[in-house]
């Protein structure tokens, strides 16, 4: 039986704002505990944000800065150097966002510190739309997902932020699932020890923004590795593209777990599954270019 | 450097302080479940325990928890009709989990490292025990290690029964027979070997005798064919058969040997009869794909060149040079219960066959009548009970299965224990329904085909009555075991915990516990439980 196992040293606390059933507090569980105590966080405004917060209290171990939602890699930016002028620079600083301080609000700040190759691990929670307001679409929004600012099902594809990315060719970037705990938290590993720039997308199955029971947003993430609609993969250095699992299993699974799709026809669910082939096959192309 | 005041705008305080635990509407709970094999094993076997024990390599624990329901371990991995892996759960994802094969493996490490079992304390009460075969030895082994002297009564010169005079050493190997049986008497069992009761006042002195009596003799009666003269030359009594030493079988038959019967004792008779150098023809009144035999048994008939006429009827005998009998078509319906049917002739269908010896072999019965007004004779009923005395196994039973006898023995050994020993320690059984297919997170067990027992090769087969069936090498059986879902059965797999987005579950090594101040009774911990051992209940103050 596989197992997928990581250590928990207690650097995030039980009494958190998140969901019953939310995997993004997991996902924070495992991240925290692998990036240790020494360690500066800083978050934009996010559900990531609530969960950490409640002033007076925080629920991670490390202390976290929340600021403003599209500054989440200046703010990390200005601690990291801050640290370093101090002879901290082994400390490590991580920026938390959603996918709307990510994919949108905050890109231009996320360029930037990329471009500059700033030493931080910039974490997106990418739960694939605005959540915590209600749940508007955002870039990250796949196509055809009915949102409160898209019923009818969003009419244009998941902005691509891998390859945004990929052609800042900064050190690091990697995917990963709440249905992969070891995965998770070996990539966390990996980054910590990477100097530069690294950014880990997490895919986070929302109990009410996508309509998934509160016990089935493991199951939903799994099916969203295994059907291929978000692939566990690792880009280093912008060129050298690593695609560790595999498509095997048609999307409809995927699909019928979640209130989001179930508007779509045949015909729709058809045209999905023809773009989620594409992009698979896309990524297996842009691995076999630079074998790593 | 001074201490700094703490800037009021930073936290202070973790969010420990919030109980979270309030929002819950129901509570995960740790509760094994039986799992379908259980309630299918005729002993009711915890067969996910100890499989578990084998994926771990521990095969004395494993041997343990088997022995607590079948002494037998080794003989039931070789010829129990294993109706667990039709109720395997693994089966709905890609095939059923070798578990006979796992038993014997078990069974034969724990002959080979000579374990023993422990009588318990003397209670001071005694069981008389009549009948040395699967069921008699069973609750044999229960009482003694209950602490209750047990005086075992066999008519013949040797202990057990059917595994001796009925099942040929190909599938069961004599020195497995004597190894399982030997662990059971060296518990301190007052043998009376060659001592048969004889009648119902027989059976009675007994009872006053002993506190309580365990009536096992088996069946014994063979059933009788119509049309078929038994006193003839050519007609030889199955259980007769398998009973005699091999000079004696080569006597008993001729060239060709027709075997009537479609169950295990007629696979029995013929394969033994391919053995002494006999042509063999089996005739089944049931079509093919509904002989009673194991599917097994009748593959390997046919592998060894036995030749089958199903759906056909014998209805004469004729005895001279050789001997040819009439037969017809039938069409078989069988009946509401399990061997009651009715036939069809079907017209214009009657053919001949010549043979030089027919072994029937359609079953036998227990002899009632024997025991008079003290049982009752309106037919066997399962747990048969009068006074003191109980019965069990084929005396009681139609089920006709050594493991069902097993099953039986230790099932009276539990109630006269129950009775005479209230104090002696009896596992608990399972409680709550099957767990079902739906329960078992199927992520966490990958594809992987079952694993097969190999058989000894062909040729080879015929030329001795030594076993077909070989064990499964040893690294085969722990990736078997490793592909048992373990159904409602905690496997301290640490899921539960490592999934809890809410720090709720406490690792208590062994076992788990939920923090109440901060579960939100999520369930996750449930879905992704690979074994279905937790469950969300209705968390009501």
């Amino acid at each position: 039986m596989d197992i997928s196992r990581y250590e928990d040293h207690g650097q995030f606390c039980s009494g958190h704002a998140a969901c019953g059933g939310c995997v993004e507090a997991l996902t924070m569980r495992v991240i925290l505990n692998e990036i240790g105590p020494d360690a500066v966080g800083v978050v934009a405004p996010s559900c990531t944000a609530v969960i950490l917060g409640g002033y007076p209290t925080s629920s991670a171990r490390i202390p976290f800065i929340h600021g403003l939602i599209e500054t989440a890699a200046a703010m990390g930016t200005g601690v990291k150097r801050g640290l370093a002028a101090q002879g901290k620079g082994d400390t490590t600083v991580v920026c938390f966002a959603g996918d709307g301080g990510t994919y949108d609000i905050g890109i231009q700040a996320l360029s930037s510190a990329a471009e500059r190759n700033e030493d931080i691990l910039y974490v997106c929670f990418d739960n694939e739309g605005y959540m915590n307001t209600g749940g508007q679409k955002s870039s990250s929004t796949p196509h055809g997902a009915a949102t409160g600012s898209t019923p009818l099902g969003k009419a244009t594809v998941k902005k691509n932020l891998i390859e945004i990315m990929a052609a800042h060719r900064i050190p690091y970037i990697a995917t990963a699932s709440p249905s992969h705990l070891a995965d998770l938290a070996a990539k966390v590993r990996k980054a910590r020890a990477i100097r530069g720039m690294k950014v880990l997308i997490v895919v986070i199955p929302c109990l009410p923004g996508w309509g998934v029971a509160d016990d089935s947003a493991v199951r939903v993430a799994r099916l969203a590795v295994e059907s291929g609609v978000f692939p566990l993969l690792e880009v280093e250095d912008g060129v050298t593209w690593r695609i560790a699992s595999d498509k095997t299993r048609p999307i409809d699974a995927y699909l019928a777990g979640q209130k989001r799709y179930r508007h779509l026809s045949d015909g729709e669910r058809e045209a999905l599954q023809a773009e989620v082939d594409a992009g698979f096959a896309r990524l297996k192309a842009l691995e076999a270019i630079n074998p790593g | 450097m001074n201490k700094q005041a703490l800037s009021p705008l930073w936290t202070h305080l973790t969010s420990e302080g919030n109980r979270t635990g309030t929002w819950r509407a129901a509570l995960p709970r740790y509760q094994d479940q039986p799992s379908p094999c259980l309630g299918a094993c005729p002993v009711s076997g915890r067969i996910a325990t100890w499989i578990g024990h084998v994926e771990d390599g521990d095969l004395r624990a494993a041997w343990e928890v088997l022995s607590d329901n079948n002494p037998f371990p080794a003989i039931a991995g070789r010829i129990c009709h294993h109706p667990c892996e039709t109720a395997c759960n693994r089966a709905q994802l890609d095939e059923t989990v070798s578990i006979c094969a796992l038993e014997r493996h078990v069974g034969d490490a724990a002959l080979a490292a000579g374990w023993g079992f422990a009588a318990g304390p003397e209670r001071g009460v005694s069981v008389a025990v009549i009948g040395g075969g699967p069921a008699g030895l069973s609750a044999a082994y229960q009482l003694r290690r209950a602490g209750i002297a047990v005086t075992l009564y066999e008519a013949r010169e040797a202990l057990g029964g059917l595994m001796r005079y009925g099942i040929p050493s190909y599938r069961l190997a004599r020195e497995v027979l004597e190894g399982e049986i030997a662990r059971i008497t060296a518990m301190g069992i007052d043998l009376r070997l060659g001592a048969g009761v004889e009648d119902a006042a027989a059976l009675e002195a007994l009872a006053e005798a002993h506190d309580a009596v365990f009536l096992a003799t088996g069946a014994s009666l063979p059933k009788r064919l119509p049309g078929l003269d038994y006193e003839a030359g050519f007609v030889v009594d199955s259980a007769a058969f398998l009973a005699a030493p091999e000079s004696e079988q080569k006597a008993m038959t001729g060239a060709h040997v027709l075997v009537i019967g479609g169950g295990s004792a007629a696979m029995d008779v013929a394969r033994t009869a391919r053995r002494l150098g006999r042509r063999v023809t089996v005739m089944t009144l049931e079509p093919e794909g509904r002989l009673p035999a194991q599917q097994v048994e009748l593959e390997e008939a046919a592998e060894e060149g036995v030749a089958f006429i199903t759906g056909a009827m014998l209805k004469a005998a004729e005895g001279g040079e050789t001997v040819t009998i009439a037969a017809v078509r039938v069409t078989f319906k069988p009946g509401e219960t399990r061997g009651q049917f009715s036939v069809n002739e079907i017209t214009d269908s009657a053919f001949t066959l010549a043979c030089d010896t027919i072994i029937p072999a359609i079953g036998q019965d227990a002899d009632l009548a024997r025991w008079g007004t003290v049982l009752g004779t309106d037919g066997p009923v399962v747990g048969r009970r009068a006074g003191r005395i109980r019965a069990g196994g084929d005396v009681a039973s139609m089920e006709r299965f050594v493991t069902h006898a097993i099953g039986m023995g230790k099932e009276a050994a539990r109630e006269i224990i129950a009775e005479l020993a209230p104090d002696a320690p009896l596992s608990a059984p399972l409680p709550g329904p099957l767990v079902e297919y739906a329960r078992i997170n199927t992520a966490y067990h990958p594809g992987h085909p079952r694993a097969r027992q190999p058989s000894a090769p062909l040729p080879k087969r015929l030329e001795s009555f030594a076993e077909v069936q070989q064990p499964l090498p040893a690294e085969a059986a722990r990736r078997e075991a490793e592909r048992c879902f373990s159904c409602g059965t905690c496997i301290h797999c640490d899921n539960c915990y490592l999934y809890c987005p809410d720090m709720a579950i406490t690792r208590l090594f062994p076992g788990y516990e939920v923090k109440t101040d901060y579960c939100k009774g999520c369930g996750l911990c449930v879905a992704e439980c690979p074994t279905g051992a937790i469950h969300m209940r209705e968390d009501t103050p």
